[in-house]
C-alpha cells in the first residue's frame, strides 16, 4: 500500500507538513486510492518455522527473524550468490549471507536495507549497478533483490512502501537540440549512409540473416531514424548510445579499433547535431522549472497482491534477447526473445512475428507449483496490435498445436482460456471465451486476469471486471499436466499461433485471484510512474509551490502526463485566490504543438481546496510525445496566466482553401432510375401505378442509372430501359388511350395496310412530339428520327427501317406489336434518357 | 408476390424477342440523341430548366409559357424555373432522391420514403428557412386524406405506404411538429437529427458521434479529415479513444486526436439520445447520459467522461474557422437543438446546400472561376431568406445552357 509523505529538501526547517506527517493508517489508505491503490496487503503465506536442511544454526529468534530469513536469507545464502563473501567464512563485511546463525545475518541486513522503501535499499543498489549480479542484467538482479526484500516487509508493515515527495532540483528550461528540427536525410547523409549501413546493418536490421532489434540500420532511412533517435544525443553526441556502445562496451567495433570506432560514430553524430537548430524557449512564455523523469520521485510498484505469484515478467530490462522472470521464486523462468519481438519503451516487449519463450526445465516449475495446488492465475497486462487474429497465443504453457497445459489467447474480439484438466480435452479444449457480442479485447492497453480453481472453473477478468459467466466445464483437476512444456508469450511454441501485440507484464499465481485481489492489480497499473513537481514559486511568490504530475512512459512513443495537481510542500505557506489558466506542457524548450489537455484549465489555486495531494487541478491525462527518451527529455509548463502574470497567445488563423479548377464536365447528364420512370409515365401518359409497369420498374429500379454522369452509363443500364419502355408502350397500345394518342391510326387492320407509307406516320409522329418534344434543337433532327423507324422515299423505296424489318419479320408481329416496338425504340433511346 | 411477377412474365413475355430486335434501333437512337447537341435558344433553355428541375420533360404547353418567361430575361428565367418546380415530379422525384442519400451511412439513394426525407421535401415545398434544417422542431407528414397508416414513432409505414401510391407530396404533406408526435419535448427536438430516419441511421449503437459525422458530410459538405486540426486541446475526448491503439501513441497524436478533439465535445450535444431498436423508436433521457457514452472507458481512463449534453465549437478556434461560425452565436450550448442551430447558421452550411443543389441541377460541380462566382453570388442570396427553392431555379437558370 502506497503511502506519501511530502518533504522539501530545500527548506530543510519544513520538512513535513504536519497534516501529512501525522497520516494515521485511515489517512494512508485515502493516500493509496490518490495513487491508485487497491485491497490491502496480506500475509505472506509461508511460513514455516522448520530450518531448511542444511542450516544447523540457531532458530530464528523473533516472527521478523523468520521472515527475513524465508524471503531473503534463504535466497541469497547459497555460494552462487551473496552467500560466496557475505559469510562468516570469508568474512566480507556485512555479513547478512553468513550460514552459522541467521539471527546474526539479520542484524547485518538491518544495516542494508530499507524496509519501507525496498527499492531504495543497499542491497538493491548494490546488485543494480552489478555488483556481482548472478544474471546478465543487474536490472532483473536489482528487481528480484527488491521483491526479496518486499517479501521480508510485508511481513512487518501493513502500510506497504511509503513515498516521499522531495523538493527536485529544478532548472529553467534550457536550450535544446530537437529532433523535430532535424531532417532524415541529414541524418541519412551523415549518419545512417556512412556508419549504421556500413557497420551495423548485419545485424540490426529486419533484413539481416540474424536481425536483431533495435532496427536503426534498416535500408530505409526513415525506418531507421525513428530507431536511431534515442541513441543518439544531438546536444552532447560523447553522450550518444552509439558512441558509449562502441567506446565503453566494445560492442562491434570495426576494424579501425574501438577507440577509433567510437570517435569515428562521435563526429558523425556530431556533423548531424550541428545540422540541427538549437530550440529556444520563448522568452514571453509564463513557464515553470523543467525536470526529466528521472528527477521525479517514483510512484508506482509496491502494492500488487503477489502472495501466491510464482512467476513475474515485467520486461525493465529494454536491451538484450532475456526477459527475466523476477518473481524470486527459483528457478527463474528467464524467457528468450527471438524472432521479431521489440523492446516497449516504459516496459514490455511488442511481439511482431515472434516470441519469448522459457526453457522446458525452468517451465516446470509452473507445473511443480500449480499442480500441487490445483489452481492458478494468468495475469497480464497487454496491448493487442489489432482485432482480427485468431487464435492468437497471449500466453502459453503448452508442446504445440494439440496439447498444452494452458493457455490465454485472442480471437478476434474475445479472450478465450484454455485448460488441460480432467474435464477438459489434451489441447485444453473447450475454450472459455469472452462473449463475442460485448468486444471485450479492444486494441488497447488491457489488464486480463484468467483464473482457475475446481470450485469456481475459469474465470476471466479484463480491466477489473469479470467478463465471462459461469464456466460450462465443471472444474477438474490438474492430474494430467505435463512438465515438458514449455512456457511462451505471444507464439505457440511451434511457432504456429502468432499474436501480435505488446506485453507489459505477465505473472503467474498458484492460486485463483479473488476478484478483490485483481481489482487490486489492475488498480496498481502498470509501468514505471513518476511523480514531477514543476517549481512555480517564483511565479507566484509561494515558497514551495509546485505543479505536481504523475508522468510515465506511455508506450515507446509517448509519455502519459496525469492528474495535475497544486501543492506547496511547505504547509504553512497559505494559497488563495491565485488564478490559473491554460497549463501547457513543454519539452525540450518548445511548447508541445499536440495534446495539450489543459489549454482549457480555468481554475484558482486556493489551499482551502487541498487534499492529501494538493488542490486537484484536473482529473485528465495527456499524451506527449516522446522526443529523445525519458533520460534526456526536459519537460516544463507553461501557463496563460497564472497569478500576475499572463502570456497573450495568439491562435492558428483560419485555414485558406485555394480551390483549384476541376476537368471541364460534361454539361449534359442521363435521367436517373426515378427520372426515367416519370419521364416515361409523362410522356406515354400511362399509370406509373399500373401493374406490370409498377412491377417491372420496381423489378428493374436498381438496375437503371442511379447517378447522372453520361459516362457512368453502361450496357446493362440500356437493357433495362429497353425493357422498361417495352412495359410503358404496351400498356400505351392495349390500354384505354391509344386512341387518342394515335388518333386516326387503326389498330384493327392488318399490317400491311396500317403501316401503309400515309398511315404510318399517325404511329411516327406522336411519339417523336411527346417523347422527343418538338422542334427543340438539342435533340436529334425530327427527320432523321422518324426515317431510322419508318422512312419512305419520294420513289416508293423503302430502305432498311424499323417498321418495314418488322412487318417481314419471320414472328409475324401483328399491327399493336409493331406499334409497340416503335413506341419502344423511341422511349428507350438517348432522346428520353439525356437530359 | 407470384401473382404479381406472373403477371408481369405474361405481359412480357410476347415482347421478349421484339424486345432484342428493337433494341438495336433504340441504340442507334440513342447515338443519335448524344451527338445532337446544338446552340441553346430560349426554348431548349426552358426544357432543360424544366428536365434538371422536374426530372421529366414538359408538355407542350407548359414549354411555351416557360420559352417566353426565359425570353424575358433573367427574372423571367427565374420564373420559369418556379413554372417547373410546380411540377409534382420536382417533389416526388428530384427532391425525394436529392434528401434520400443523407438518411443512411451508405449514401443510399434507393431507400424508402421516411419522415427525414419528408421534412426535407416539405420545408423546400413551403420555403421554410432551411437554416432551421438542424434545429426545428418540424415535421412532415402525409395528409390524413391520403388514406394511409398514421404516422408512427415506431416504424415507417406511414410514408412508405405514401411512396408506394405514389401520392403526390407537392399537395400531399402537411406540416407539423416532432414534439406532438415522436413524444420529444420540444427543446429536444433538432430538425431531421431528430427524426425517426436520422435516429435509426445515427443514434443506432455506437457512440453517437455518427450522427455528428454525417451531418457534418451531408450538411457541412467535410468529412473529418476536412476538419482535421491536431492542435486543438483534446481535453473533451472520451475514455472510449485509445491514446495508444495497438501501443503506438504516434498514431493518436497524428490521426486520432485531429478529429476527436473537435468532434466530441460537438457530439455530446446528443448525450441524452438513443435508438432502440427493439421499440423502433427514439430514446430521450433527459438529465441521464446513454450508457454509450462510457462504452470502452478502461481504453484511456484518464479521458473525459461525459456529464451532461452540454456542446462546445472547438472550432471556433484555429484553422476550421475556415468554416465560417455565426459570430452571433455563441458556439457553445446545451442539447441537439443549439448545436444544430450552430451548424445550420456557419458559412459552410450554406454553401454546401448550395453546392448541393448545384450539383443537382448542373449534374456537375462547381468547376472553375465563374462557377465559383455563380456559387457565391447563390450563398449570398440564399443567406437572405434560406429559401432553397429560390437557390434550386438560380442554378438551374445558370445551368440552363448558352
Amino acid at each position: 500500500m502506497d503511502q506519501v509523505q511530502v518533504r522539501s529538501m530545500t527548506t530543510p526547517a519544513l520538512t513535513k507538513r504536519p497534516l501529512r506527517a501525522s497520516a494515521t493508517a485511515a489517512l494512508a489508505a485515502v493516500l493509496l486510492a490518490a495513487c491508485g491503490g487497491g485491497a490491502p496487503t496480506t500475509e505472506n503465506p509461508v511460513t514455516s518455522e522448520t530450518p531448511p536442511v542444511g542450516y544447523q544454526g540457531p532458530p530464528p529468534a523473533t516472527a521478523d527473524v523468520q521472515s527475513f530469513k524465508l524471503n531473503v536469507w534463504d535466497n541469497v545464502h547459497t555460494s552462487n550468490r551473496c552467500g560466496a563473501c557475505h559469510n562468516e567464512s570469508v568474512n566480507q563485511a556485512p555479513l547478512f549471507a553468513r550460514n552459522d546463525d541467521v539471527n546474526l545475518a539479520y542484524e547485518a541486513a538491518n544495516t542494508v536495507v530499507n524496509l519501507t522503501q525496498p527499492g531504495n535499499s543497499r542491497l538493491v543498489e548494490k546488485v543494480g549497478t552489478g555488483h556481482n549480479c548472478w544474471l546478465s542484467s543487474a536490472q532483473a538482479c536489482a528487481d528480484i533483490m527488491t521483491t526479496w526484500i518486499e517479501g521480508w516487509a510485508g511481513e512487518i508493515a501493513t502500510g506497504g512502501r511509503q513515498i516521499v515527495l522531495e523538493a527536485p532540483v529544478s532548472t529553467a528550461p534550457g536550450a535544446s537540440k530537437n529532433y523535430a528540427n532535424a531532417t532524415v536525410q541529414d541524418f541519412a547523409t551523415l549518419v545512417h549512409e556512412p556508419l549504421l549501413l556500413e557497420y551495423c546493418a548485419g545485424c540490426h536490421s529486419s533484413s539481416a540473416p540474424t536481425s536483431q532489434q533495435p532496427y536503426f540500420a534498416e535500408a530505409d532511412a526513415e525506418a531507421a531514424f525513428e530507431a536511431a533517435k534515442q541513441r543518439m544525443d544531438l546536444d552532447d553526441p560523447a553522450n550518444s548510445r552509439f558512441v558509449l556502445r562502441l567506446g565503453n562496451e566494445f560492442h562491434n567495433c570495426w576494424d579501425v579499433g574501438c577507440a577509433a570506432s567510437a570517435a569515428e560514430m562521435q563526429a558523425a553524430i556530431q556533423a548531424f547535431a550541428d545540422t540541427v537548430p538549437l530550440t529556444e524557449i520563448d522568452p514571453a512564455l509564463i513557464n515553470s522549472l523543467a525536470l526529466r523523469i528521472v528527477d521525479g520521485t517514483i510512484a508506482a510498484g509496491g502494492n500488487r497482491f503477489e502472495n501466491d505469484q510464482v512467476a513475474l515478467w515485467e520486461f525493465k530490462t529494454g536491451s538484450g534477447t532475456t526477459a527475466y522472470d523476477t518473481s524470486g521464486v527459483d528457478p527463474a523462468i528467464d524467457l528468450t526473445l527471438s524472432g521479431d519481438v521489440a523492446w516497449f519503451g516504459g516496459w514490455g516487449i511488442t511481439v511482431n512475428d515472434g516470441k519469448a519463450q522459457g526453457s522446458t526445465s525452468a517451465s516446470k516449475k509452473l507445473h511443480d507449483l500449480i499442480r500441487g495446488t490445483g489452481e492458478y492465475s494468468i495475469e497480464a497486462w497487454v496491448v493487442p496490435a489489432n482485432v482480427t487474429q485468431e487464435m492468437a497465443r497471449i500466453v502459453s504453457y503448452s508442446a504445440g498445436d494439440d496439447a498444452r497445459n494452458f493457455t490465454l489467447q485472442q480471437t478476434l474480439y474475445d479472450y478465450q482460456h484454455l485448460l488441460r484438466s480432467t474435464e477438459t480435452s489434451l489441447n485444453g479444449d473447450p475454450a472459455l471465451s469472452t462473449p463475442s457480442a460485448e468486444e471485450v479485447l479492444q486494441a488497447s492497453l488491457q489488464h486480463v486476469v484468467a483464473t482457475f480453481s475446481p470450485v469456481n472453473g475459469r474465470r476471466t477478468f479484463v480491466n477489473g471486471e469479470l467478463r465471462t459467466g459461469q464456466d460450462p466445464v465443471p472444474g477438474g483437476s490438474l492430474v494430467d499436466w505435463q512438465d515438458t512444456f514449455a512456457f511462451v508469450l505471444g507464439n505457440e511454441v511451434s511457432n504456429s499461433g502468432l499474436w501480435q501485440g505488446t506485453i507489459r507484464l505477465v505473472a503467474v499465481h498458484n492460486r485463483a485471484l479473488t476478484p478483490e485481489q485483481v481489482v487490486q492489480n489492475f488498480d496498481v497499473g502498470v509501468g514505471e510512474k513518476f511523480f514531477l513537481l514543476f517549481s512555480i514559486e517564483d511565479i507566484i511568490n509561494v515558497p514551495t509551490a509546485y505543479i505536481l504530475f504523475e508522468v510515465s512512459q506511455y508506450d515507446t512513443y509517448g509519455y502519459l502526463f496525469n492528474e495535475p495537481r497544486f501543492i506547496t510542500l511547505d504547509e504553512s505557506q497559505q494559497v488563495q485566490g491565485i488564478p490559473i489558466q491554460g497549463l501547457r506542457i513543454g519539452i525540450n524548450g518548445d511548447e508541445v504543438s499536440v495534446g495539450q489537455s489543459y489549454a482549457n484549465l480555468d481554475s484558482v489555486l486556493d489551499t482551502a481546496a487541498f487534499g492529501e495531494l494538493g488542490q486537484p487541478l484536473s482529473a485528465l491525462g495527456a499524451i506527449m510525445p516522446l522526443e529523445k527518451g525519458p533520460e534526456d527529455d526536459e519537460f516544463f509548463l507553461t501557463f496563460d496566466l497564472l497569478g500576475t502574470q499572463s502570456y497573450v497567445r495568439t491562435g492558428d488563423p483560419a485555414l485558406v482553401v485555394t480551390p483549384e479548377d476541376l476537368p471541364p464536365a460534361q454539361r449534359i447528364g442521363i435521367r436517373t432510375f426515378d427520372e426515367i420512370n416519370a419521364t416515361m409515365a409523362t410522356v406515354t401518359g400511362v399509370d406509373p401505378e399500373t401493374t406490370a409497369v409498377d412491377m417491372t420498374f420496381q423489378k428493374l429500379r436498381q438496375s437503371l442509372p442511379a447517378v447522372e454522369n453520361i459516362q457512368t452509363f453502361l450496357s446493362s443500364h440500356q437493357v433495362a430501359i429497353a425493357q422498361l419502355a417495352i412495359e410503358y408502350c404496351n400498356a400505351l397500345v392495349e390500354g384505354p388511350d391509344a386512341a387518342t394518342y394515335f388518333s386516326n391510326f387503326n389498330f384493327d387492320q392488318a399490317p400491311a395496310t396500317a403501316y401503309s407509307e400515309t398511315n404510318r406516320n399517325q404511329v411516327i409522329d406522336p411519339l417523336i412530339d411527346r417523347v422527343m418534344g418538338i422542334a427543340i434543337q438539342t435533340q436529334p433532327d425530327f427527320t432523321v428520327v422518324r426515317d431510322e423507324l419508318g422512312y419512305v422515299s419520294s420513289d416508293g423505296a423503302r430502305p432498311d427501317n424499323l417498321i418495314d424489318r418488322l412487318l417481314v419479320s419471320p414472328d409475324n408481329p401483328n399491327t399493336r406489336a409493331i406499334a409497340k416496338g416503335v413506341c419502344a425504340a423511341v422511349l428507350g433511346s438517348a432522346v428520353t434518357l439525356v437530359q | 408476390m407470384n401473382n404479381r411477377t406472373t403477371a408481369y412474365q405474361h405481359f412480357a413475355a410476347p415482347w421478349t424477342n421484339l424486345a432484342m430486335r428493337c433494341l438495336a434501333a433504340i441504340i442507334v437512337l440513342a447515338s443519335t440523341g448524344l451527338l445532337s447537341v446544338a446552340d441553346a435558344g430560349p426554348r431548349e433553355q426552358a426544357k432543360r430548366i424544366h428536365d434538371r428541375l422536374a426530372g421529366v420533360p414538359p408538355s407542350e404547353a407548359v414549354l411555351v409559357q416557360m420559352e417566353a418567361d426565359v425570353q424575358a430575361g433573367n427574372a423571367g428565367a427565374i420564373d420559369a424555373a418556379y413554372t417547373a418546380m410546380a411540377n409534382p415530379n420536382f417533389y416526388n422525384v428530384t427532391l425525394k432522391n436529392f434528401a434520400a442519400p443523407w438518411t443512411n451511412r451508405e449514401g443510399d439513394a434507393f431507400v424508402p420514403l421516411n419522415d427525414y426525407i419528408a421534412t426535407v421535401v416539405g420545408m423546400i415545398r413551403d420555403d421554410v428557412p432551411f437554416n432551421q434544417l438542424l434545429s426545428a422542431d418540424l415535421l412532415y407528414i402525409g395528409n390524413p386524406s391520403l388514406g394511409v397508416p398514421p404516422y408512427s414513432s415506431s416504424n415507417n409505414s406511414h410514408y412508405e405506404a405514401i411512396e408506394s401510391n405514389n401520392h403526390d407530396m407537392q399537395t400531399g404533406l402537411v406540416q407539423t411538429t416532432q414534439s406532438s408526435l415522436t413524444g420529444l419535448p420540444p427543446s429536444a427536438t433538432a430538425g431531421v437529427m431528430t427524426t425517426r430516419a436520422a435516429a435509426e441511421a445515427f443514434f443506432v449503437a455506437g457512440t453517437n458521434r455518427a450522427m455528428f459525422r454525417f451531418t457534418m458530410m451531408n450538411h457541412m459538405c467535410n468529412d473529418m479529415e476536412q476538419v482535421h486540426d491536431t492542435k486543438l486541446p483534446p481535453d473533451r475526448i472520451r475514455q472510449d479513444v485509445s491514446r495508444s491503439p495497438g501501443g503506438d501513441s504516434r498514431l493518436f497524436l497524428n490521426n486520432c486526436i485531429g478529429c476527436h478533439n473537435g468532434m466530441d465535445p460537438m457530439a455530446q450535444a446528443f448525450a441524452y439520445y438513443n435508438f432502440n431498436p427493439d421499440t423502433g423508436s427514439i430514446e430521450y433521457t433527459p438529465g441521464q447520459v446513454q450508457p454509450k457514452y462510457f462504452n470502452n472507458e478502461d481504453n484511456f481512463p484518464f479521458g473525459f467522461r461525459t456529464p451532461d449534453d452540454s456542446w462546445d465549437n472547438y472550432w471556433r478556434a484555429g484553422q476550421n474557422q475556415f468554416l465560417g461560425w455565426d459570430p452571433s452565436l455563441p458556439g457553445s450550448g446545451v442539447g441537439a437543438k443549439s448545436m444544430g442551430e450552430e451548424l445550420a447558421n456557419s458559412d459552410a452550411f450554406a454553401s454546401c446546400q448550395v453546392k448541393k443543389v448545384f450539383r443537382a441541377v448542373c449534374l456537375r460541380a462547381p468547376e472553375d472561376a465563374t462557377d465559383r462566382s455563380q456559387v457565391d453570388q447563390m450563398v449570398t442570396s440564399f443567406k437572405t431568406g434560406y429559401s432553397m427553392k429560390q437557390t434550386f431555379a438560380e442554378a438551374a437558370v445558370y445551368c440552363m445552357g448558352q
